[in-house]
Parts: structure tokens; sequence; C-alpha cells
């Protein structure tokens, strides 16, 4: 993994301390958040400070995988989890710079290249948050701002419910499905029945990149895992190529007593304009 | 920092799939996951979730408590019938979500969502996986069952369910595909006995009663491509429709008839579906196509191709007692702006 902690350009830093003007709180912010999610993060007690970005053009390498074998394609598999995670600490790192407490409504994107079916874009961008009252315990593991996908709302509702959020955790597993053989295609001529080979890939596939999710959010501590979400895709590879990408938020119950909201008893309600 | 497996080593990886051919066969789960699973279930692992923050607020104050992830597929070839194929299909991967769930200890599974793959690039349309997944959650105050309820409903709704008295038990499915073959419609392009009948429309030929019939019955007369419909009317013969008129307002009548009827067996078989597991079903999703497809050498004549799909959660419950509830109107501030990144908005308290 590079490190690319000395690697911020001066132009960067300079936006970054125009957001972040210590002297005079709350400075210029920057956001995408709706008018609902500014003010619900307001409510949650924290302010916006910018937009965070960071990106990652990758070359993934090359793997060829026997034709008629299920196998993990390891060297792809590896590939989109280090570029998803050198654009995310890329752009941990500008909330750093911020002196964020944390990231909210992270969105991770991948774009394929036009030219080179090998080159991937990989975007992780977010806006980073502080909590008002510079409340300590709200920082993610290793002191790290924390990181999650969910939206301004959300992170209202998670501290009502007792919960902060750790991390933006993920699991990739890019999987080569085995072709059938000729006999066993036409064998299935007319017939209806299941496919043991396929289904067999994508169970194992899918498994994998849970496993790994679900590994990421015990090594960052957390209690459990919310809204979490599990993406298919295929990013221009050979047929047969599918990649499982499991991505939710790790969380843990809020320590400090002062700071948990007092238990909220929801109402269920049926909006009429729905 | 979730670094690959030890699959690398070649052992390891065909171990793994003899475990997993093993597992299959027998409708049991390899030891790898059934111990990931456990684990989960036990808190030694972190708990995981679909909900929403929101959801999990819910699923506390209701008593609901997230257990895991579980999931079920079957990659399914249909060499006959695709609406037998899709009925079975999606069953075995139900049955092997619920055993995931059952190992759990759950007593429900909620949010369940239900999604078709296919194979990427290779245009293969006769087989595809049906995949689901869904939450396994502990119910308090209801014992573990081997055959735990599933809903295709989040917690929260689960919960809102409970509440009025009606329990949610199940996924029924119900599907219905057709092929329709239009006699009179390609053939109507030079075809014997067809022949311009009109500017710009193409006649429909005397030769509905030929063959080339499929699907729900026996239509006649032919319906033209752009410019209008040209056939003659009454040249239709075995009982058909009839020819269609070129200049007027017209149902196409053979394709109405057609699709009404795949939609009509589609939901008749969510009814037996339904039957089978409780009172009633909340099918919140129907999804129907209707292709045309062109004639190709083993196929003198264009054919249609109409699907059907309806599911939701059926539910026990009893009309008598239903427990009535408050209604307190209340407008909702909605966020449909792309701004919104948020995938559960509707999870609104």
């Amino acid at each position: 993994m590079v490190d690319a902690s000395n690697a911020l350009p001066q132009h960067a830093v300079e936006r970054l301390k125009g957001m972040r003007d210590t002297s005079r709180r709350g400075g210029l912010f920057t956001s995408d958040f709706s008018v609902n999610e500014f003010l619900m993060v307001g409510e949650a007690g924290f302010e916006p400070l910018g937009l965070v970005v960071g990106s990652c053009i990758y070359h993934t390498g090359i793997q060829y995988a026997g034709w008629a074998k299920n196998q993990e394609m390891d060297v792809l598999s590896q590939a989109m989890y280090d570029a998803r995670e050198l654009a995310m600490s890329r752009m941990e790192q500008e909330a750093q710079s911020l002196s964020a407490d944390g990231i909210v409504g992270v969105r991770l994107e991948v774009k394929r290249m036009d030219w080179d079916k090998d080159i991937l874009e990989f975007l992780a961008i977010g806006t980073a948050i502080a909590h008002r009252e510079g409340h300590p315990g709200f920082k993610g593991p290793g002191g790290k701002p924390f990181t999650s996908d969910l939206s301004g709302q959300d992170l209202w509702m998670l501290l009502q419910s007792g919960y902060r959020p750790l991390a933006l955790v993920m699991g990739s597993c890019v999987y080569h499905v085995a072709h059938q053989g000729m006999f066993a295609s036409l064998g299935n001529l007319g017939r209806n029945v299941e496919m043991p080979l396929f289904t067999q890939a994508m169970y194992d596939a899918r498994e994998l990149a849970m496993e790994r999710m679900q590994q990421e959010a015990q090594e960052a501590q957390a209690e459990g895992v919310v809204g979490v979400q599990l993406h298919e895709g295929s990013h221009n590879w050979q047929p047969h190529v599918i990649e499982f990408f499991a991505i939710g938020t790790a969380v843990k119950p809020i320590e400090d007593a002062a700071v948990i909201p007092e238990r909220l008893a929801p109402q269920i309600v049926i909006p009429v304009n729905d | 920092m979730a670094p690959p497996d030890p699959t690398k080593d070649a052992a390891a990886a065909d171990a793994r799939q003899a475990a997993w051919d093993d597992a299959l066969t027998h409708n049991t789960l390899p030891a790898f996951v059934q111990a990931r699973l456990l684990d989960t279930a036990s808190g030694k692992r972190p708990w995981v979730s679909s909900a929403s923050p929101a959801g999990l607020l819910a699923q506390r104050s209701h008593g609901i408590r997230p257990l895991g992830l579980v999931s079920g597929n079957c990659w399914f070839h249909y060499g006959y019938s695709w609406t037998r194929g899709h009925y079975d299909g999606w069953h075995h991967a139900i049955d092997r979500l619920r055993s995931e769930a059952a190992l759990m200890g759950a007593n429900a599974v909620v949010d369940v969502t239900l999604k078709v793959t296919r194979m990427p690039d290779t245009g293969n349309e006769d087989h595809m996986d049906f995949g689901v997944l869904g939450t396994a959650v502990r119910l308090e105050g209801f014992p573990e069952s081997p055959n735990p309820a599933l809903a295709t409903v989040s917690a929260l709704e689960f919960a809102r369910l409970l509440e009025s008295g009606i329990v949610p038990v199940g996924i029924a499915i119900g599907a219905c595909f057709d092929w329709l073959v239009m006699g009179g419609y390609g053939a109507g392009f030079g075809g014997p006995g067809g022949g311009l009948a009109g500017p710009g429309g193409f006649g429909g030929g005397p030769f509905a009663g030929s063959g080339g019939f499929g699907g729900a019955g026996a239509f006649g007369g032919g319906f033209g491509g752009p410019g209008g419909f040209g056939g003659n009317p009454g040249m239709g013969t075995g009982g058909g429709m009839g020819g269609m008129g070129g200049y007027w307002n017209q149902e196409i009548t053979p394709l109405s008839t057609f699709l009404t009827n795949v939609r009509r067996r589609a939901l008749s078989e969510l009814r037996d579906d339904g039957l089978r597991l409780g009172s009633g079903v909340l099918a919140h999703t129907q999804h129907s196509e209707l292709y045309r497809v062109d004639p190709d050498e083993n196929n003198p004549y264009p054919r249609f191709l109409a699907r059907h799909i309806a599911l939701g959660t059926a539910v026990i419950h009893d009309r008598k007692s239903l427990k009535p509830f408050a209604v307190r109107p209340v407008l909702t501030v909605r966020e449909d702006t792309p701004l919104n990144t948020s995938a559960n908005t509707e999870e609104a308290l």
C-alpha cells in the first residue's frame, strides 16, 4: 500500500486551509448535502468542513483462469481491493488535514476507461465533518476520521440509536465461473436443470466477499455493520468473470454516556403524500 | 485490510471446491460457511445488517436483533419451461437462504431481495442465476425455528405488520412466460396471398389457418409495419380474428388477449404459491415484458414473447381481528434530488 501522507500538493493544502480556518470556526464549507441532510448533520452536533476526494487510476494485472475451472481471480480481487483502498486513503488524508472527525456520504465509484480495458478509475468522494464541540469520541479506528456511506439523516439516526460509525468496510472477490463442457450443455437441452458449477461459483464468490467485509469490521473493533449492500459487476473483463463487492458501515456503541442521546422511541408513521 | 485467502494455494482451492460440491449435493453448507455464520450469530464476529440506521433503531425498539446477512442462489438452465424454471430456481435459492438462517438460530429473515444474474457478455439466454439475499434476525419472544419466516419487507415493516396482528411467513412468487406466433404478420410481406393493401400498408394474407399459430389461440389476418395496417377485413380463416383494418383506431386484439392471459396465469401462480404459505400476499413487485422476435430459419413468422413475474411477502392474518391503529397524517419533506445518496429514505420515521 502506498503511503501518500506527504503527497498533498500545495493547492490542495491551501484549499483545505481555506475550508478549515482555525481562527474562525466554520469558514467556507463545501458539501454535496441536500437541504435535509445539511440540517440533520447540524442536528447531530456536527458541522460540514468540505468535500474531500481521492482517486486512483489502476492498471489491473493479467490473470488467466482455467477454462473449465471455478476459481477466484486473486490478482483481480487484490487489484479491486487495493485500488479502492488507495482512493479511500487519499480521501481520508484530505479529511485528516481538515482535522475532521469523519466523512459521511462517501461514494465509491469504479469507472472504466475507453482506451484500455485493463485500466479502471476508482473514485472516493464524501463530505468531511467535525463535531461542533470538538468531542474526541467520534474518531474512527486509530484516531483517523471515521468513514461512512451513510447520509446526514442516517448519521443522526445512527447516533440516536446509540451507535457511532467507525469505517466504511468492504470485501471484494473477483471470480471466474467455469465454462460448462460441450457434453454437459448438450445433455441439458430440453431439460430444466440446475447448473451446479455455476451455482457454486456464485455462492463461493459471495461468501468470500462477505467474509472479507466482516473481517475488516472485526479489525476495526466494530460491534456490527449496517446498511450493507452487495454488488455484482463485471468491469470489462472476459466473459465468465464476475466481481462480488460487499460494502457497509461498521458501527460500535457510543462509549461516552454524556453524548448518548436520550433513547428515541420511534413512532412509525405512514406518509400521506407518498 | 482484506488479504486474499489461501485460495492461491491450489490444493486449498481444490479442497474448497470439493467442500462446496459436497455441501450443495447434500443440501448443507461447507464447514467454513457454517463456522462463520455461527460465529456471527454468537457475537464472535460483528453482526451484519442490510438495514439503514432508521431500521436499526426500530429493530431495537421492537425487539428485533440483526444477526447477519444470509443468502442462497441457484443457477438454472430451463430447457423446456421458463415458467417452471423460474419457480424451481427461486425456490431452490430460497431454501438455501432459509437453511443458512435456521443455522444462525434466526426466527425470521427480513429485507429479502431477489436478483437475476446472467453470464456477462455471453448473450446466453437459456440459463441464469436466481439469487436471494436477506438479513437474518432474532425476534424477541419468539422461539428459534427450523423454518424461519421470510419477508421481502424491511424489519421496520415487519414490526409494523406484527403490531397489527399480521404475521409475514414467506415469499410467494408467480411467474408465467409464453410465446405467440403471429401467422398473419410477416407473411404479408410478399408471401403468397399477401399484397399491398393501400398506401403504406401491408396486407395480411388468407393463410390464417395454415399453421404458424401458437400461444393462446388462432388468429387470422395480418397487421403491418409503419404506415398502417393493411389487412383485408374478413380474410382470416380458421376461427381467427379476421383482418386488421388500415386506417382506423383498432385494438390489436391477439396481443391484448395474449398478454392478458400471461399476466393472469402469473397471478394465478402467485395465488397458488400464497395459498401454500398463508392467507394473503403483499405482492409489491410486478414486472412484465413483451418482446417481438424476428423470423429466422426455424421460425418463418415473427414471434412475441411475454413474461410476467409477481412476487411479494405472504402473510397470515385474520380479517376479523385486525388491530386498529390511530392514523396521524404527516407530510414528509421528500428528497428526490440527485444529491440524495441514501439508499433507504423510505424508512422515514
